[in-house]
């Protein structure tokens, strides 16, 4: 078990990180997985889609 | 010698928890240097709900509470200054951060429970605050950057505090005091490029404060020369930001030295082999610094070990490296060919450009001083040097048309990106917030603080200001835009007009 406080001195009573229960069906899981690819904004380039030529006074 | 706690509250909850926030791991680092006794619980890393709270809240016998944030922050600093007051009735509660700073009255009267704000940078009004806690005193109004309630119960700043010059004399965050291993490491990866994709030991720094741009949306959470007091008619003070004609910025950085040395120290101590650059905009400060700056990081990134060297599987593909990449924020205005190439050569690997719009009628409206032709210059560039640009939009600007959507998918096409936009938010501390407050509180039934719950990420939609579409039409819109629908485009354009017509928008 991991303490959830951290600090430069040992706290009166300790906390643990209690598991939490549902974690590790293949549902949890693979909701997991999917919603670390969302939030904020999305973007990418397909670098190879493209071509450029440089206009020299933009 | 105070003990404290510090609370970190849950941010972002659709995503997992990606950052070590940076404020107050600073804050913890100065407070330990100044001998008090410190405890971090990171509410937001461990996502344990209210039953470790209030046991975190009853391991021991906490004289400050601490908690700071970002205004999307608000709900979760509710909700943990409401159960900290519950549990440890006669603790100081403080709070700090972009929440606070940008509606300091306001806060404090939504929030009863916190004793004292730290309004705005906290690096030196922090300390003295836990100082007066243990001098046993509650004068908060003698010290600078504070707001705290005078014995009508009103809340009241105290003079504005004025920033820390030489931002080279801070200590590093106290990373010790955060669940790396347990938690961040774990969700290093930044899926923006394949070296973000494959950071294994991410850590993020924040190196310069301020921008030289005016960009209506955008707010500096009081910390980067942006606030200013103001006193009105009837003496009363309050903070301002933006609005137009009054502008103020403080730019500040620390130099090449201190950062490369934090950044090696990081590699010793947590063997990290990624940093995220948080800083609003590195390219103010290479500009700032008649191109200096950026250029002798990228030095001393090669002086010290840490430009990445590239490792390969049997099949040539790169699986790792020896070193340090990095990513950050850039400008499409700032930046040149050179400097890209050089920050390229010491480990970059992608870079945010706040693009916004691709249309010039909106543009001119921003006060970023791009075109469409020098984000598209940027983004090639960016490209050329071998670093990722990563082109952010926003959709439902004051100004937003059907021209405007169609330029930005025209150039979606041209440059290949596929892009989920934003929607245009009014954030408080933004020139926008201070602008368009009426018709965002009319738009939560005078409820601002309904307004401020419901804010987020921005990729979900909450109050407008856009001139000619409603919310309901920029979803639709938005929708449109990211598939390239031309068609529905046209058709939807002709049934507006046809509505509009007959009743047409004020
Ligand atoms: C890291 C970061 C995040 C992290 C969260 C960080 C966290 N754990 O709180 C994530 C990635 C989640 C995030 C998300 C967003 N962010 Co953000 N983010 C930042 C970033 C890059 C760095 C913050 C930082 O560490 N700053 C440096 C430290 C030193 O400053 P600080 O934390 O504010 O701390 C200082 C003071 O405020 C004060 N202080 C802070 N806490 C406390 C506590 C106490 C007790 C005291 C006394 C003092 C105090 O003292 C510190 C030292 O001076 C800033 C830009 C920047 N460079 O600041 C934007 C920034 C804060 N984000 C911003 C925005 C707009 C967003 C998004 C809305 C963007 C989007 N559309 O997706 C989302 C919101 C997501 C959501 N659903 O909630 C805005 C402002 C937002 C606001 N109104 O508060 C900023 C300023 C960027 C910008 N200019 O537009 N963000």
């Amino acid at each position: 078990m991991t303490s959830v406080l951290k600090g430069n001195f040992q706290a009166a009573k300790s906390v643990e990180a209690k598991d939490k229960p549902e974690a590790d069906d293949l549902d949890s899981r693979f909701e997991r997985e999917a919603m670390k690819k969302l939030g904020g904004s999305i973007a990418y380039v397909a670098k190879k889609k493209i071509k450029w030529a440089e206009d020299e006074n933009p | 010698m105070a003990k404290l706690l510090f609370i970190n509250p849950v941010v972002r909850e659709e995503d997992v928890p990606r950052h070590v926030p940076y404020g107050i791991a600073l804050l913890a680092a100065i407070a330990i240097d100044k001998g008090h006794l410190v405890q971090v619980y990171d509410a937001n890393a461990w996502r344990l709900g209210e039953e470790t709270l209030r046991e975190v809240l009853k391991a021991d016998a906490w004289q400050v509470i601490a908690l700071g944030g970002i205004t999307t922050a608000y709900g979760s600093i509710k909700e943990t200054v409401r159960i900290a007051r519950q549990e440890c009735p006669d603790a100081v509660i403080m709070l700090g951060g972009g929440v606070l700073t940008s509606l300091p009255h306001e806060i404090m009267n939504w929030l009863p429970e916190v004793d004292v704000g730290c309004v705005g940078e906290g690096f030196i009004t922090f300390p003295e605050m836990l100082a007066m806690v243990d001098a046993e005193s509650r004068d908060w109004h003698r010290i600078a950057g504070t707001i705290s309630r005078n014995a009508q119960g009103k809340p009241v700043l105290s003079p504005q505090r004025t920033l820390l010059e030489d931002l080279d004399t801070l200590p590093y965050p106290a990373w010790d005091l955060f669940p790396r291993e347990e938690v961040y490491f774990k969700n290093s990866q930044m899926l923006y490029s394949p070296e973000g994709m494959l950071a294994q030991r991410r850590l993020d720094i924040n190196v310069s404060y301020g921008c030289s741009m005016i960009c209506r949306y955008c707010y500096h959470l009081g910390i980067a020369g942006d606030m200013r007091y103001e006193t009105s008619e009837s003496g009363e003070v309050s903070v301002s930001f933006d609005r137009p004609g009054a502008y103020t910025r403080t730019i500040r950085y620390h130099s090449p030295e201190y950062i490369v040395r934090m950044v090696r120290h990081m590699r010793d101590k947590y063997a990290i082999d990624y940093v995220l650059f948080l800083d609003e905009n590195l390219m103010t400060m290479d500009q700032h610094s008649k191109r200096l700056w950026m250029k002798d990081i990228c030095r001393l990134w090669h002086e010290s070990g840490l430009a990445p060297i590239p490792s390969y599987d049997a099949a040539g593909i790169m699986n790792g490296w020896e070193g340090v990449h990095w990513s950050g924020t850039s400008h499409a205005t700032l930046c040149t060919k050179e400097i890209l190439k050089t920050m390229r050569a010491a480990g970059c690997s992608h870079l945010v450009y706040g693009y916004e719009s691709f249309a010039p009628h909106v543009l001119k409206t921003v006060g970023k001083g791009s075109t469409p032709a020098t984000n598209e210059r940027s983004f090639f560039w960016t490209l050329e040097a071998g670093i990722r640009p990563v082109p952010n939009v926003i959709i439902g600007f004051p100004d937003e048309d059907f021209q405007s959507i169609r330029d930005n998918m025209a150039a979606f096409d041209r440059l290949g990106i596929q892009v989920r936009p934003h929607f245009a938010t009014a954030y408080p501390g933004s020139e926008w917030f201070t602008l368009h407050r009426d018709s965002l509180e009319a738009q939560y039934g005078g409820n601002l603080e309904s307004y401020i719950l419901d804010l987020g990420d921005a990729t979900k939609i909450t109050g407008i200001i856009c001139k000619k579409f409603n919310a309901v039409e920029l979803i639709g819109l938005r929708e449109l835009m990211c598939e390239g629908n031309y068609r529905l485009l046209d058709v939807f354009e002709s049934a507006w007009k046809r509505v509009h017509q007959e009743r047409p928008l004020v």
